[in-house]
Order: C-alpha cells, then sequence, then structure tokens
C-alpha cells in the first residue's frame, strides 16, 4: 500500500496550481476607480485601468489573478475544482497572498490583486478568509492599487459589506443566463444567492456615492462597481436570452460590466456539451460587441435580436447587421446627422462620432477628412454621404452591401480595395447575379 | 514674392516655446515664417534662417500664455507632440498656436480636425500618448543588491518626465530610477523626496547593476504565473502580439527566457 503525505509546499507550486484555477475568470480590468497614493504607502489607481502584460491567448493580465484555495464544497459540473474532481489543492495563507501582491506591485507586474476563492468548509468562512487577507493587505501592507474580490454566493451579508469597503470591485458570478441551466449545472448554487449580494452591493455603492457628496472622507464602497460573468455555449440559451440578462442586469443592477465566457470543456462531463471546434470563442466575440452596443451606442437589445431571430449573425457584427436591416435610414449625411445617428453607422465609433461633431463646426467635412479622424471608410461608405454625395458609386441594397463587407479575396484573405481608384468596382458577370 | 523666414530651434519643449516666442516677436505676420527643428541638410535658396537661442523666461511666458488661451489640454496635447521624434512638429506646433491665439479659435483648436497642422499635433500627441501609456503598463522594476528598483526602457518617444510623476506618486516609498536607453536619459526619484531627471553616462559598471537575491525568484515566479494564467483552448499568439507588440517584449522580464 502507498501512501502519500501532504508535505509543505513551495510558493511557486501553489501560485501555479492556485493561478491555473483562477484562469476560468474573465474579468482581469482595473479600471473604475481613480485614487491617489497617500504618500505613506504603496499604490495608486488609474481610471482607465492599466494591462502590465499579455498572455499566450492574448488575454491582458492587469491583476494578480489567483484562487485563495481550490478545496471545494460544492460540485459544479462545469469546474475544474469541483468536489468530485481528483485535482492537485493548495491554500495560501494570508500572508503570502500579501506578499506576492506587494512584490510583484512594486515591480510593475500588476496593478493588484484580483483574489477568489474555493469554498472551503461553508461560505462564511471562505468569505471570512478573503476579508481578513484584503484587509491585512489594506492596513499592514499599506496596499492601495487595485483590489477585486469575489463575493461567495450564500456568505453573511455582513461578510460581503466587510469586502466592499476594502475592495474597489466586488464580483458576484451569476455563470448561466437561466435559473434552469443554473439549477443542472451548479446544484448547490441558487438564484437567489447569487442576485442577493448583487442587489446588496449596489444598494452599498449608490449608498456611499451618497455619503461621499456629503462628507469627503466618507469610506468608499466599491468604488471601481461591480461585475459578473456567464458561461456561453454550456447550455442551450439563445444569443437573445442572453443579452436580454444582461441588459437587465446594466439597467436594473447598475452593474459596470457583464463578462461573456466561452465554455471551455475540462471536465467532460456528460450534461455538457462537447465541442470539437474548440470554445465557441466567435459567439463570445458577438456577445461582447453586442455588449458595447448597449453601453456606448445607445441600442436596446430588442433592436438587434427578436424572439424569432435569437442569434447573432456570424458573418457580420451586430452594428452592420442592425445597419443592412434598416436601409431605409440611410445614407447619413455626415455633416448634418446627430450624435446618436452618427454612432450607428458602422465604421464609425464613439471617438470617430465626438470628433465629426467637434470638426463639422470649423466647416464642411470630406471623405479625406473622416479618414483622417479616423472612420473606417470600407465599411462606412455605404451608409453615409459627404455633402449629398456617397463616396462611390453603389447600391443600397441588402445583398449587395452583404457581399461587399464580407467579401473575401481569392486567397481567403479580406480584400483591401473593392473598389478600383476610379471609384469604380470591376467584377466578374455572372449568370445568377 | 516675400522671401520665407526659417526659425531654426533646439529640439526641446524650451527650444520651440522660445521660437514661437520669436516667431511673434518679429511682427511680420505668420504666413512666411516657419520654425524647423535642428539644422537642415539641404538648404532652401531664396530663404532666410535665424538661429534660436533657448531662453527658460520666454518658454514660460509662452507655456503659461498657451495654458491660459488654449487650455489645459490642448498644452498638454502640444508637450507630448513635442516629445515624439517627429521633424515637421515645431511647424505644427506653431501654426497650432497661432490658429488658437491669432485665429481666434482659442480653446477649441484641437477640434478643428480638417486643418492639417492640428491634424499633426493630434497625431503625434497620440502616439506619444499611447507609448507613454504602455509604457506605464509595461515597464519592469528589477531590484539591485542596494534595494534599488531600476527599469529600462527604449522607448521612441522622449518620454521619461511624462512616466515618472504616476511612480511617484505609485511607489513613494521606494528608490527607483527609469532608464531611457536611447537618450541616456535616467529618472531617479528618492525615496519620499521629488524627482528628477539626470543625462547620464553611457555606461553603468556592472557590479553597480547586480539584482538582489530575491529578484530572480520573482521574475521566475511572474514568469510561470503568465504561463500558466493562459487558456490553451484560447491560444492565440498572433493577439498576444499585436497588443504587445515586440519592441516592448525585449524590455520584459517575463519574455527574456522563453
Amino acid at each position: 500500500m502507498e501512501f502519500r503525505i501532504q508535505t509543505e509546499m513551495s510558493i511557486m507550486d501553489k501560485l501555479n496550481i492556485l493561478a491555473d484555477a483562477a484562469k476560468y475568470d474573465v474579468s482581469c480590468s482595473s479600471s473604475g476607480s481613480a485614487r491617489r497614493g497617500d504618500g505613506k504607502g504603496i499604490g495608486n489607481t488609474v481610471k482607465a485601468g492599466l494591462c502590465h502584460s499579455f498572455a499566450a491567448d492574448g488575454r491582458c493580465i492587469s491583476l494578480l489573478k489567483i484562487l485563495f484555495t481550490n478545496e471545494c464544497i460544492f460540485d459544479c459540473k462545469y469546474c475544474m475544482n469541483r468536489r468530485s474532481n481528483d485535482v492537485p489543492r493548495a491554500s495560501f495563507t494570508p500572508d503570502e497572498v500579501c506578499e506576492l501582491t506587494m512584490e510583484f506591485y512594486r515591480r510593475n507586474y500588476i496593478e493588484g490583486l484580483f483574489l477568489s476563492s474555493g469554498i472551503l468548509y461553508s461560505p462564511d468562512y471562505t468569505m471570512e478568509l478573503i476579508c481578513q487577507t484584503v484587509y491585512k493587505l489594506r492596513t499592514v501592507y499599506r496596499f492601495q492599487g487595485y483590489v477585486h474580490v469575489k463575493a461567495i454566493p450564500g456568505a453573511d451579508p455582513a461578510l460581503v459589506r466587510k469586502a466592499g469597503f476594502l475592495a474597489d470591485r466586488i464580483s458576484v458570478n451569476l455563470e448561466l443566463a437561466t435559473a434552469e441551466s443554473l439549477k443542472k449545472l451548479a446544484p448547490n448554487k441558487h438564484r437567489k444567492n447569487i442576485l442577493g449580494p448583487m442587489k446588496q452591493i449596489q444598494n452599498g455603492i449608490i449608498q456611499s456615492r451618497n455619503e461621499v457628496v456629503l462628507y469627503d472622507h466618507a469610506p468608499r464602497f466599491c468604488e471601481a462597481g461591480q461585475s459578473t460573468q456567464m458561461i456561453v455555449g454550456a447550455t442551450p440559451e439563445s444569443d437573445y436570452q442572453i443579452m436580454a440578462v444582461a441588459e437587465s442586469l446594466y439597467q436594473k443592477f447598475s452593474l459596470k460590466r457583464v463578462y461573456y465566457s466561452a465554455f471551455v470543456n475540462v471536465n467532460q462531463d456528460k450534461d455538457l456539451p462537447a465541442l470539437p471546434g474548440g470554445p465557441p470563442l466567435l459567439r463570445e466575440h458577438r456577445l461582447y460587441q453586442a455588449d458595447w452596443l448597449l453601453r456606448f451606442y445607445d441600442f436596446t437589445v430588442d433592436e438587434l435580436l427578436t424572439q424569432d431571430r435569437p442569434n447573432f449573425n456570424m458573418m457580420i457584427d451586430p452594428k452592420a447587421d442592425w445597419a443592412v436591416r434598416h436601409l431605409e435610414l440611410f445614407p447619413v449625411e455626415i455633416n448634418r446627422a446627430d450624435y446618436h445617428l452618427l454612432l450607428r453607422i458602422p465604421g464609425i465609433g464613439v471617438k470617430s462620432a465626438k470628433r465629426i461633431v467637434s470638426a463639422r463646426r470649423f466647416g464642411a467635412l470630406t471623405f479625406e477628412d473622416l479618414k483622417k479622424i479616423g472612420v473606417v471608410l470600407k465599411r462606412a461608405l455605404y451608409f453615409i454621404t459627404c455633402g449629398g454625395r456617397m463616396m462611390y458609386p453603389t447600391k443600397i441594397e441588402e445583398n449587395y452591401i452583404v457581399r461587399n463587407l464580407t467579401y473575401q479575396g481569392p486567397d481567403g484573405r479580406k480584400e483591401k480595395r473593392l473598389f478600383a481608384a476610379d471609384g469604380m468596382r470591376y467584377e466578374q458577370m455572372s449568370l445568377f447575379s | 514674392m516675400q522671401e520665407e523666414k526659417y526659425l531654426i530651434c533646439e529640439d526641446s519643449i524650451e527650444g520651440v516655446f522660445s521660437g514661437i516666442y520669436d516667431a511673434y516677436a518679429l511682427r511680420e505676420g505668420h504666413e512666411h515664417l516657419h520654425l524647423q527643428i535642428g539644422e537642415e541638410e539641404n538648404l532652401r535658396l531664396f530663404a532666410y534662417y535665424l538661429n534660436i537661442q533657448p531662453d527658460s523666461v520666454k518658454t514660460r511666458k509662452v507655456a503659461e500664455t498657451i495654458q491660459r488661451r488654449l487650455g489645459t489640454e490642448t498644452y498638454m496635447s502640444i508637450c507630448r507632440a513635442l516629445a515624439t521624434e517627429d521633424a515637421g512638429k515645431g511647424e505644427a506646433v506653431y501654426k497650432v498656436v497661432v490658429d488658437g491665439i491669432t485665429g481666434g479659435s482659442g480653446r477649441r483648436v484641437m477640434e478643428n480636425a480638417a486643418n492639417p497642422h492640428v491634424d499633426l499635433v493630434f497625431r503625434l500627441a497620440r502616439k506619444a500618448s499611447n507609448e507613454i501609456t504602455h509604457l506605464l503598463e509595461f515597464i519592469r522594476f528589477q531590484e539591485l543588491r542596494q534595494g534599488i528598483l531600476y527599469a529600462r526602457t527604449g522607448p521612441k518617444c522622449n518620454i521619461v518626465s511624462f512616466l515618472m510623476p504616476h511612480f511617484a506618486d505609485r511607489l513613494p516609498l521606494e528608490n527607483f530610477i527609469i532608464h531611457d536607453e536611447k537618450r541616456q536619459l535616467y529618472g531617479v526619484h528618492p525615496k519620499g523626496k521629488e524627482w528628477y531627471l539626470v543625462s547620464g553616462p553611457e555606461e553603468v559598471t556592472k557590479d553597480v547593476m547586480q539584482m538582489s537575491e530575491k529578484e530572480e525568484e520573482y521574475q521566475e515566479l511572474f514568469t510561470m504565473f503568465c504561463h500558466t494564467i493562459a487558456i490553451k483552448e484560447r491560444i492565440n499568439l498572433k493577439l498576444q502580439q499585436q497588443m504587445l507588440p515586440l519592441r516592448f517584449q525585449e524590455y520584459m522580464i517575463e519574455f527574456a527566457k522563453s
């Protein structure tokens, strides 16, 4: 018979296990709070956030993203650290977490700490540990950089409140868009244990903002707001359902961000779909594009999707998709259209729209000016006029525009120039066009 | 035909601002006046050249006027644009100042995107600003045996002075140095004091630059962390390189050994 006795693990092994266990959490932003250092400790925060490195999957590394422990009493089917999996387990001590954070931070490796955890013994016990660690980091180590913690579903509201005063951002993961899916895949989690803390954090933020208006030194509660994350592609929800949930989270819970995480099948569980083509990355990308449309472009979900068309077009992005279905609004005259209409033109983003609005006060803009401003004319040219003229003689017709927007050259790459220098398009005639 | 006049200034904020001061002092109208940074190899025929001496009083006056009349934001854009290496930056900044103050667009001047000088200053300022943000993110301090944090950089623009306030606020109780290898500039921050810039010698002796004992351990820990945090089902090296261009990777410890 063979016994293996757990010996003291090195910090290298622990970090390896606990970073590996935390990597499926998407959120890594360090934005939302702007705080200068007080000169007596270490750290500040930058409103826009900073990304200190990029991993081989192209995702940013902004925070030291770790679990406090990967021991867990829950048995969520999608999760690598579920109770029934035989994986190496490790736990940090609060001091180890603090020291790693401090030493990484002063070398400018990271912007702060992202601390999540598997559920050790009980939600309260785990939340208490997280609070202790962050408290120590803030008071003993005098760390003033960014801290993002997870609120553990089912933990005592008093502990969540305590964490809120210590952290810049708290998040509770919604995990799945519908309650039925959650019940099926995460039998120990309940919708009300997720939405409860979310509401509590929202109220805490509102209350704290009001107090700060009255007293400048009132303690800040979760200054950078709260976020959440949903797994995409593990359950049969449509894009419409997912986006509708995201929209109501933004409206009813004033969330700062909703993250979408393309499902990666780590457990090969019978209740989970096999994904021979890898995680649904394009779908995730379309959801993020739509998320941006909700938050910065004044779109609503019902404009983008309907019950009859519940999923995004994989060929073109949601904004172009919306535009080709609303050709009655186009072409738009750049020199006259209001800001909100400019935002709806494919190829024009928030920055370009703002620059157009301020630059046209000095005189009428031409296509040349638009190019300088940063408008992507390759996409915008089908939808705009400058001084009453379109850039090239094009048709305003759905099929024609979609064909041009998705046109690929013979070598499979996107063609750079669809139009010749004289603005004409020469193409092979076909009996079927 | 009126003669074109070229004012030749030093490549610094002080040089260009003194040039702008002198251009106004000539009182000849601005259409035929140009600002040029450094000597030109091919001198123009029928052009008149004037050398400008940098002067701190003139610089301060121009800086204050720009801030008052064109606003702090425009002033910052101008300073950032002057940190780039573009040959036309002096002329563009000069014409933007003229457009704002004499042309009357004032604080709005940078909004006139169709004006070619404004466009150039805007693009240069954006270029410098992007590099500043990148370096705030990507520079790596290494701990030397004396406990000093030392960072090597090789930026395209002259931006060490834009990085220092951020790190001085962030690490007030550390002794740290940011070294611009291309210009041999050192930003120095002594613990608890104000930071300053030093123009330094080419080579620093090797034994000063020895790493502390713990340094290697933390470099290994972070390198391993960066490796572990990537999801292997999502590997996308092209995206990684797009977000983090190779010219920065050269100076980052997590890419040094791979």
